[in-house]
């Protein structure tokens, strides 16, 4: 059997750690956010506020350890352009940038929670929406690039949380969909 | 005196301490909220530590044991790349399929090499058990 020392590793596994971390954390986040708006959490809404920004702030800090591990790696050494901006890293360029892509979105939209009396609120939850996308953007670039991306623990725990938070995203794409627009309604 | 008055002016005679307990009540109710959302920072942040360190405990087990996935790929990859070395009896493929992604010292390759970034990693310290 190869047995391989760890060691020289550690950088990288802490990269692969804190990106599933922040993989299920984000899935925990979406779920949160779904049941917010959902009927099930109507009455819990102040907790699941709280838990939902929480998970959310545990998801950026789980990303930028998970980005910036990667910067002390022997192997790969990256640039911090590398990891930063979308199409300049010359590994598995489209997966790393859809990757870039979805921290930098889940980013400015889960911190314009701070700013959105500027904004506006509902300006602000309309643009809060697309961090669904970013959260299945995040998801793509983990099957596709992430070296665990194949194992059957990997699989089975990303599923324990992803699965309900597609369930959930898909109820509430339906009954948006079907919900009678406010200008038909009158 | 009416009943409406009389009752208001009771109300009016005890509210100092009506007032008081008001304030009382939302400063506890105040204090609760406060506290279950110390609360739930708490659990989120344990949860996420935990989330962390077992993946963590998971891919290292997994990488000591040499069972890492890109490792093995690698190691897979350079073994069929020796064996047809070795069956091969011409001069010029030997040299690339040695060295593969690994043997080139130029931080281009090592960018370029798919799987083997992780995997690449390998070329360091695999050792046979």
């Amino acid at each position: 059997m190869l047995a391989t020392a760890a060691g020289p590793y550690l950088f990288w596994i802490t990269s692969r750690a804190a990106g599933i971390a922040a993989l299920l954390l984000a899935s925990l986040a979406v779920c949160v956010g779904l049941l917010m708006g959902g009927r099930i959490g109507k009455g819990r809404r102040p907790e699941l506020r709280v838990t939902h920004e929480a998970l959310s702030l545990a998801t950026l800090a789980a990303l930028l350890v998970h980005g910036l591990s990667l910067l002390g790696d022997a192997y790969m050494h990256p640039s911090l352009g590398d990891i930063a901006i979308p199409l300049l890293s010359g590994y598995k360029t489209l997966w790393t940038s859809i990757g870039i892509v979805a921290f930098w979105t889940l980013a400015v939209l889960g911190l314009s929670y701070y700013a959105r009396a500027r904004i506006g609120v509902q300006r602000w939850r309309k643009l809060h929406r697309f961090a669904a996308l970013a959260w299945i953007l995040g998801l793509a670039h983990s099957i596709g690039e992430g070296t665990d991306a194949g194992q059957a623990w990997f699989l089975a725990s990303v599923a324990i949380v992803v699965v309900p938070a597609l369930v959930l995203l898909l109820a509430r794409l339906l009954r948006s969909a079907t919900a009678p627009q406010p200008e038909a309604a009158r | 005196m009416s009943a409406s008055v009389r009752q208001y002016g009771a109300r009016a005679s005890v509210r100092p301490s009506d007032r008081s307990d008001t304030r009382a009540l939302a400063s506890s109710h105040r204090e609760a909220i406060r506290r279950r959302t110390r609360r739930i920072r708490r659990s989120v942040a344990g949860l996420a530590v935990a989330l962390f360190s077992a993946a963590f405990l998971v891919v290292y087990v997994q990488l000591a044991s040499g069972h890492d996935p890109a490792l093995v790929a690698n190691a897979t990859r350079r073994a069929g790349a020796t064996s047809t070395e070795s069956t091969t009896t011409g001069t010029g493929s030997s040299d690339e399929a040695g060295t593969g992604d690994f043997g080139s010292s130029s931080g281009e390759s090592s960018f370029s090499s798919g799987e083997e970034a992780g995997g690449g990693a390998s070329a360091v310290t695999t050792s046979q058990s």
